[in-house]
């Protein structure tokens, strides 16, 4: 239903896309409204832009969803350009292939891979158009060689003579000359003087003054407004329409149907006027929150199970347990919950396809646009402006598609909103989860066998089925396998479960699931064996970055000390190539409601480009994985989702929060890992770690607490 | 659809719009007016990213009719300020408050009405005038720019 068209891309070394766009002009999508005054610019290659005037622009691959993404990478390039980074702008690279990601050969913003992947490659990209512009000075002094010449803050000087020549000045020429292979990284041998330093975000003054363009900002000359309506119940499709409103055209999408109007929300009244006729496959109307764990509990009992890691001989080494426990935990659907609600763009016309989408994956949008139009790529022009959180959900195909399936039909513009109430009905949610981990202790204390299955739904199956192999999602398994603790055997089953409930990639994905099941089931056995939870972790991990951070988030939290009233829990794991602990300070405000009064989170990411960002980041992710924590759940019943707008689905608002403090763990020479998800999956298990130390209850069911009123009318 | 015509004064300037009777001002600022900088959320006064200043006072203007609005001085994030020079504005960059940035309209127009009626906000007052959602977590940095522009 959700499945993703990618074909296979062949691989393609950065530098050779390079040259290829080095001589082009770019036409990038501005992401702001200001009007500026036309300067000739020279595209230095693919990533630097520069002005008669001094403008620097540099662009960034990445999908800017609050995550830094279009600060990050142009940082890291601005690092070899030697350039000052308060004259830098930046924006939003064209869907051309030289921006696909090097490691992942796609455009998809997610799983925290926009720097790992990309910070060789960019620091490449900036030296080479140093050298570039170097070079052209040479040329420009008819100097035989660039011996003596220095990239100086945007200038190239003689250091013989004292001449300057300014980046404006010489952009031109170095366009025109030939991209070198194996620029000199100066960083990696004078250390980095940008990366590393706080800078100030260029997309931040934009967001502060209304002028930033989000998906939904986008007006086109000519465009309609259109609203969707999506099948009520999960599987179903249009059979007939009835007549359209006075005034608008409605497009019959196939399981859906797009309504125009005069505005926005006149199209949203629309909608809801059209009347449709749906046809569903037997039994989706009978699908429900109920049905679904009736199925978990019965796969959870008797599979079948695909086996995800299988360490040592589980039997036997479980023959030599003292005690064993065995703990069943259960997570629920969750809803993205975007502030932006899914919206695009599109022009199709005969000929060519325009699309402007706040989207995490523009070249699957070609994709898509291909299938869709029957146009060729170079047909499709995919413009990627700011998104309003994307969290996973922007990754998807469908709001894209609707837009462009209604702009064929109507044969002009069409921008196609999606109301909340459509936002979170037919959310692709994080999928449930059942896990159970069966684990037995030695009398030392030692963990000598741990056995877990986990019964969920697939992404990967609806998705990219052709990754699953043998009934495995290597994805839901995440955060279950590979653990940081000793321990001689381990069986790690996966049990799949599918319905008509459409589910995606959720913010941290099989971490948001898996890291609650490992740490609170570490956290009990810590108590079983009669240990304090730190050091029942320090004695099993010996992972140095592991301990590094579980360390410094204990020492931060003040752990071993006591506050009346409160208590401590503490979580760690890696994933996204980064290291995470966090302790969670819980306080009891009343006999029975109680609130995370301060959160310490320890990172390793390895090279870090911007903490500031950094911080940010992880105080975001510890956010979303608190709302999911203590409120945050997607029920369903009759084949739909009972969660229609923020009523009932309680986020953490200024009053919630907690004070988090970060602490990055200095590691700059070691592999970069990553931040935009790692701040999530700690906190549940974190919390309901603390909540068992103030209450001596253990919660092994998500979320923990009944969710408050959010108001409204 | 009956439609209606009014006048509004919006960012000290006057927009004679014709829309379809009912539209909430939300979205004759964003679809007839043009001003995007406002922005939709939840349609039913929870979220506040459709926050604007009506008379100087910050409300939600989603679920609010046009003809509520006419007569009033509207002002929405692309008039707080030229040059985003109000302090609310200045402690924003300077905190590096946003994320993804798609609430922050609402935000700070709701925390210019706050520091209007309490120059020296405690956190308890920002907690209770405060109850704008921000999907990112930006929290902390908005109470952070909250005090950093009332000079606490």
């Amino acid at each position: 239903m959700n499945k993703i068209s990618s074909p296979a891309l062949a691989r393609r070394t950065f530098l050779t896309a390079s040259v290829a766009a080095g001589g082009g002009l770019m036409i990038g999508f501005s992401n702001t409204k200001s009007a500026k005054a036309a300067v000739p610019t020279a595209t230095v290659n693919a990533w630097v832009i520069i002005g008669t005037d001094e403008s620097i622009q540099i662009l960034s691959s990445g999908a800017e969803m609050g995550q830094g993404v279009l600060s990050s990478m142009p940082q890291i390039i601005a690092e070899e350009l030697m350039v000052d980074w308060t004259k830098v702008t930046t924006a939003a690279s064209p869907s051309s292939p030289q921006y696909l990601n090097p490691v992942t050969h796609s455009r998809v913003t997610g799983g925290s891979n926009n720097i790992r992947s990309w910070f060789a490659p960019l620091l490449t990209a900036g030296a080479a158009a140093r050298e570039m512009l170097v070079s052209a000075a040479a040329q420009q002094w008819a100097l035989p060689s660039v011996t003596g010449l220095q990239a100086v803050n945007g200038t190239v000087v003689n250091t013989a003579t004292n001449q300057v020549l300014t980046y404006g000045q010489l952009a031109a020429a170095a366009a025109l000359l030939p991209v070198p292979t194996s620029p000199a990284i100066l960083s990696a041998t004078n250390g980095y003087h940008l990366i590393g330093q706080p800078v100030q975000r260029p997309d931040i003054p934009l967001k502060v003054d209304g002028s930033a363009v989000f998906g939904i900002d986008v007006r086109i000359p000519g465009m309609v407004y259109a609203a969707i309506k999506n099948a009520p119940i999960y599987g179903g499709t249009v059979a007939s329409v009835g007549a359209a409103p006075a005034g608008a055209q409605v497009v019959n999408l196939g399981n859906a149907v797009a309504v125009t109007g005069s505005t926005t929300w006149g199209a949203f009244q629309n909608a809801g006027k059209v009347s449709v006729q749906w046809k569903y496959p037997a039994g989706a109307s009978t699908v429900s929150s109920a049905t679904v764990a009736a199925q978990a509990a019965t796969l959870m009992a008797n599979g079948p199970a695909a086996v995800g890691e299988k360490i040592g001989d589980l039997a036997s080494s479980m023959a030599t347990a003292t005690q064993t426990l065995t703990m069943t935990y259960s997570l629920p659907y969750l809803a993205h919950a975007c502030m932006e609600v899914l919206n695009a763009t599109a022009n199709v016309t005969p000929t060519s396809c325009e699309v402007w989408a706040p989207t995490q994956g523009s070249d699957l949008n070609v994709y898509t646009a291909m299938a869709l139009t029957g146009l060729t790529a170079d047909k499709i022009t995919i413009h990627q402006t700011f998104l309003g959180g994307g969290l996973g959900r922007k990754f998807e195909q469908d709001f894209v598609a609707q837009a462009i399936l209604a702009s064929k039909a109507l044969g002009k513009p069409v921008h196609l909103t999606w109301s909340r109430e459509e936002d979170f009905g037919h959310d692709m949610y994080r999928p449930m989860a059942l896990s159970k981990v069966t684990a037995g202790l030695d009398a030392s204390g030692n963990i000598v066998g741990w056995n877990n299955r986990l019964v969920a739904p697939s992404v990967l199956e609806t998705h990219f089925p052709q990754y699953v192999v043998n009934g495995l999602d290597t994805g839901a398994i995440e955060g279950a396998t590979d653990l940081i603790y000793a321990m001689p055997a381990r069986l790690v089953d996966y049990a799949m479960l599918n319905s008509t409930i459409p589910v995606g990639f959720w913010r941290s994905v099989g971490d948001s699931v898996n890291v609650f099941v490992v740490e609170s089931a570490i956290d009990e056995l810590a108590y079983a064996a009669g240990k304090d939870p730190l050091a029942f972790r320090q004695g099993l991990i010996t992972d140095p970055r592991a301990l590094g951070v579980l360390n410094a988030a204990a020492a931060l939290a003040g752990w071993g000390t006591s506050i009346t009233g409160h208590a401590r829990g503490i979580a760690v794991y890696k994933g996204f190539g980064s290291y995470v602990a966090q302790v969670v300070e819980l306080a009891a405000l009343t006999a029975t409601t109680y609130k995370a009064v301060r959160i310490c989170c320890a990172i390793d990411c390895g090279p870090v480009v911007n903490p500031d960002t950094v911080v940010a980041q992880i105080q975001s992710g510890i956010v979303h994985g608190l709302t999911a924590a203590q409120w945050a759940q997607v029920t369903f019943t009759g084949g739909k989702s009972n969660v229609h707008n923020f009523n009932n689905y309680a986020m953490i608002r200024m009053k919630d929060m907690p004070h988090i403090d970060v602490q990055i763990i200095s590691n700059p020479t070691g592999p970069v890992g990553g931040v935009g998800e790692t701040g999530v999956p700690a906190v549940a298990p974190a919390l309901a770690n603390a909540y068992f130390a103030l209450t001596g209850t253990r919660v092994r069911t998500l979320p923990m607490f009944t969710a408050p009123s959010m108001g409204g009318g | 659809m009956t439609t209606s015509t009014v006048t509004l004064n919006v960012n000290a300037k006057n927009y004679t719009v014709t829309v379809d009777t009912g539209t909430p001002l939300l979205w004759v600022i964003r679809d007839v007016i043009g001003l995007t900088g406002t922005k939709y959320g939840c349609g039913v006064e929870i979220c506040g990213a459709c926050t604007v200043l009506v008379n100087g006072e910050a409300e939600k203007s989603c679920d609010m009719s046009v003809s509520e609005a006419v007569g009033k001085k509207i002002t929405t994030i692309e008039g707080l300020s030229a040059n985003r020079s109000h302090p609310v504005q200045v402690a924003w960059i300077a905190k590096q408050v946003p994320q993804c940035g798609y609430c922050q309209s609402g935000m700070i127009l709701a925390v210019s009405t706050l520091l209007k009626n309490h120059p020296k906000p405690t956190d308890a007052q920002i907690d209770a005038a405060i109850g704008n959602l921000c999907v990112c977590g930006t929290y902390q940095r908005v109470r952070d720019a909250i005090h950093f522009a009332a000079g606490n």
